[in-house]
């Protein structure tokens, strides 16, 4: 693997730690660049045999590190007396949340019958047949829908991450 | 794997959905996780999926429909104000649709500025053109003094009760 290649991969495993421990946990960075550290090792002792499979390798390291941070923060906290709900079903809180203004003004430029489409899709859980069913929409005309959306909010990602504050709402 | 993951976008989409919603089997989380990791394509994807959901659910107005009357409402305190994303929603919700009788409720709306009252009227203008019409419902004191002093409120009726403003649509 290039440096750069590992590199690359610092972001996207950022985001699995986000995932797993919480984006406002303190100790994210601690718990990447431990899982980077070991992977680096392993990279200079060849122990990642295929390059294609450096993901998985990595993802295994990430979930070892991962479970002995929690290991630590449970012998470190007391036992609480009542267990906590699991989550509901929603997204998590996020690194994108400062991003709020931009994905509005991007889902504005959106079709309302788009959006509809698109909330039946994401939020309401309806599959593509059944959405296909109620609008009348071939599996083309869907595709497209989906594809143009993505695209958009593809390109908004890449613009709010690789130039964050940069981004003038013209460009969305 | 990889194919996987690749062969269907859409059966991708719903993927990326249940796994930002914490819904996958366990065993179907780590196989993803892997993939993403060496894929930048899928941890792209994943992100912009992840900014989609975000707008969808993050609604700026709500649209609910009486018999053949479109009800707007804000979802949360608004100002309608020059540049305020609200005042986009509003009008493209307005302007965009085929709807021609509609009800903009502001009872979350607490303030009113002239690019404000010119989007209410541009709505209006619309509504009328396609045979129809735009009336306002529960606008706050703020609001109605703004609406009465520029005399916007001679040409948008405003109500104080939905009932006998949607009715008003059929008299």
């Amino acid at each position: 693997l290039l440096p750069e290649e590992i590199e690359r991969l610092r972001p996207k495993l950022r985001f699995k730690v986000c995932y797993e421990v919480g984006f406002l946990c303190p100790d994210v960075d601690d718990i990447v660049q431990e899982a980077m550290s070991r992977f680096l090792v392993a990279t200079q002792q060849d122990k990642v045999r295929k390059p294609e499979a450096a993901g998985a390798f990595l993802a295994g390291i990430c979930r070892n590190v991962i479970s002995e941070y929690r290991r630590r923060m449970r012998r470190e906290d007391p036992m609480p007396d009542v267990v906590p709900e699991p989550p509901g079903k929603s997204l998590a809180e996020s690194d994108l949340f400062e991003f709020r203004d931009a994905i509005a003004q991007a889902m504005a430029q959106l079709p309302e019958r788009d959006r509809s489409l698109l909330r039946a899709f994401y939020l309401e859980e309806k599959t593509k047949e059944d959405i296909m069913a109620q609008t009348g929409l071939t599996d083309q005309n869907f595709r497209v829908v989906l594809f143009r959306a993505k695209e958009k909010f593809r390109r908004l990602y890449l613009d709010l991450t690789k130039h964050p504050g940069a981004l003038r709402h013209s460009e969305i | 794997m990889s194919a996987d993951f690749h062969q269907d976008l859409v059966l991708r989409e719903d993927l990326f959905r249940r796994y930002l919603e914490r819904r996958l089997s366990a065993d179907l989380r780590d196989q993803f996780e892997s993939h993403y990791l060496g894929c930048d394509e899928c941890y792209e994807e994943l992100r912009a999926t992840e900014l989609l959901m975000r707008g969808l659910d993050d609604r700026i107005l709500v649209r609910r429909r009486v018999r053949d009357v479109t009800i707007l409402r804000f979802v949360e305190n608004t100002e309608l104000l020059a540049y305020s994303l609200e005042l986009n929603e509003l009008a493209s919700a307005v302007r965009l649709q085929s709807d021609t009788k509609v009800l903009i409720d502001l009872s979350m709306v607490s303030r009113i500025d002239s690019t404000g009252l010119g989007v209410l009227m541009n709505c209006y203008c619309h509504a009328v053109k396609n045979a129809g019409a735009l009336k306002l419902l529960h606008p706050d004191a703020p609001v109605k003094h703004v609406l009465s002093l520029t005399k916007v409120d001679s040409i948008l009726q405003s109500f104080d009760d939905e009932a006998a403003a949607i009715a008003s649509f059929h008299a």
